[in-house]
């Protein structure tokens, strides 16, 4: 699927925007997949067209971000991931305004603000089990111990489904988010929309106060909801919940690890936590999503043809030094860092789980430092990362002095 | 330019010339009037620009969509004239409006 091919260059693509650059693959990710990319920012032009999988734009400046999010009209989010398929109804992640609102407000309420703190008590005592069994073990794999299990177990209660369907649901999670070839998200997708169906034709028999059951028995436009639509709807919600949390867990707790300093302002200083939750998420952006061109139209000086993608790393967005002063520096002072992050996205499809997110990372980071507060990368071992639709941190060994407590 | 008035929970007004065509919400955001966050931006998403629609007004703006009516329900402390500012557009006919704030938009 990948070439690097002129022929395949299409004619108005001026020959100074064309770079060789691989999304899933950036050069450098083995030691640290942000800067990887940061790394492409710096030396690719602003915007470029890419011959890799499929052949695509680039846009890396948090200004073009930005604009192109909130530019339904022209950016169309119909295809949302690079060489990903067209969207249908009820997809919610690949549908435009105003349809996207009837299928979004099924979902909101159940991660508002008031929703997710009711939720907070069973975050908390969920991370204090895991952390209190991994603790006297002076050593895991975050990522399998932790990471991969805080959120899903969380988000799995939320939604009424049984605790040991994760193991069976996070190999599907991972294809859809970091495909290894163009068959892995076909095959994700299926596994998800497979388990789904059975799940909703249940609830929809038997319906609950969960959110999955509310899906299944919404109605859109008056009219009861397309068993399609909801299967739809209801599999990116699961994606949602079963991936992006634990992907940035990974990045957070491998930071901690390698700064000491971090953890000690914390630990001195709770009162930062909230503020520092923002900071390590604007460092530490994960998604890489797409938008498709609707109309030939000229952006920035660059002329786009109607059916092109270009990629959108949101995750450049909190790394730009023209958005933010010292951009690789994490600052937990650093004065509103939310307002120079687009993790979650801008726009009518921002994030909604972001509540969710915040909420974890903040207990993760209390709950942990409270039990282990010094660890380190377990010597002789190298953390593991990961591009793709979703970056992550893939393993991450951990190591810490069982009388430290 | 229309007039606007915040009033927050402990007692505080802020006046603040807005423009037509834009909403309370970003009324607000542009003047730095503190107790809204406005998380998502302006879409009825989130619930974080919940404000109480000053008596007086409430009947004379236009009626709730929809998708905010059921946003406002995910809103803290929730009251008949509860409104989600992002969906309020500003008009002429607004000059004046009065609209007081929640003590918490998160519940922090």
């Amino acid at each position: 699927m990948t070439t690097n091919s002129t022929m395949d260059i299409p004619a108005h693509v001026p020959q100074d925007r064309v770079v060789d650059f691989d999304y899933l693959r950036p050069t450098g990710i083995d030691e640290d997949l942000h800067l990887a990319w940061k790394r492409a920012q710096d030396s690719l032009p602003d915007i470029f067209w890419t011959p890799r999988n499929g052949g695509h734009w680039v846009a890396t400046r948090a200004q073009d971000i930005k604009a192109i999010q909130l530019d339904h009209q022209r950016f169309s989010h119909k295809r949302l991931l690079i060489q990903g398929p067209e969207g249908h109804e009820g997809s919610v992640l690949t549908m435009d305004p105003p349809r996207h609102g009837l299928y979004r407000m099924l979902i909101s309420p159940a991660f508002s603000p008031k929703a997710i703190a009711a939720l907070e008590p069973i975050v908390r005592q969920t991370a204090v089990t895991l952390i209190e069994e991994l603790r006297p073990r002076g050593e895991c794999e975050f990522v399998g111990d932790f990471a991969k299990v805080l959120p899903v177990e969380v988000f799995l209660g939320l939604v009424d489904l049984p605790l040991e369907d994760r193991e069976f649901l996070l190999p599907f999670a991972e294809k859809i988010a970091r495909p290894r070839n163009p068959q892995d998200y076909g095959e994700g997708q299926a596994g998800l929309t497979q388990y789904i169906s059975q799940v909703l034709t249940a609830r929809a028999q038997q319906p609950g106060g969960d959110l999955l059951s509310k899906i299944v028995t919404a109605k859109i436009d008056g009219e009861p909801i397309a068993f399609e639509a909801a299967v739809a709807l209801s599999r990116t919600v699961l994606a949602g919940g079963l991936d992006t949390v634990a992907s940035i867990l990974g990045f957070v707790a491998r930071f901690l690890a390698l700064n000491p300093g971090h953890r000690r302002q914390l630990i001195d200083d709770p009162s930062l936590v909230g503020n520092a939750v923002e900071e390590l998420i604007r460092r530490h952006g994960i998604a890489n999503t797409a938008r498709v061109l609707t109309q030939d139209t000229e952006f920035k000086g660059v002329r786009l043809r109607a059916g092109e993608q270009i990629l959108i790393p949101n995750n450049l967005y909190g790394l730009d030094e023209r958005q933010v002063d010292d951009p690789l520096v994490v600052d937990f002072t650093r004065a509103h860092p939310d307002r120079h992050s687009a993790a979650f996205g801008n726009g009518p499809h921002r994030c909604p789980g972001s509540f969710l997110a915040k909420s974890e990372i903040t207990v993760f980071l209390q709950e942990w430092l409270a039990r282990i507060p010094d660890f380190d990368i377990k010597p002789g071992t190298t953390p593991r990362m990961a591009s793709g639709h979703v970056n992550a941190t893939h393993e991450l060994h951990l190591a810490w002095d069982t009388d430290s407590r | 330019m229309p007039k606007i008035t915040f009033i927050e929970d402990g007692g505080a007004e802020h006046a603040v010339e807005a423009t037509v065509g834009e909403s309370v919400m970003h009324a607000a955001m542009d003047n730095l009037v503190p107790g809204i966050s406005a998380e998502c931006g302006g879409y009825a998403n989130c619930a974080t620009c919940h404000v109480y629609v000053d008596q007086a007004w409430a009947d004379r703006l236009p009626a709730p969509e929809e998708v905010e009516e059921v946003m406002i329900e995910a809103a803290f402390d929730v009251r008949p004239t509860s409104r989600l500012s992002c969906q309020i557009q500003v008009t002429e006919a607004t000059d004046g409006l009065i609209v007081n704030l929640p003590a918490s938009q998160t519940g922090a």
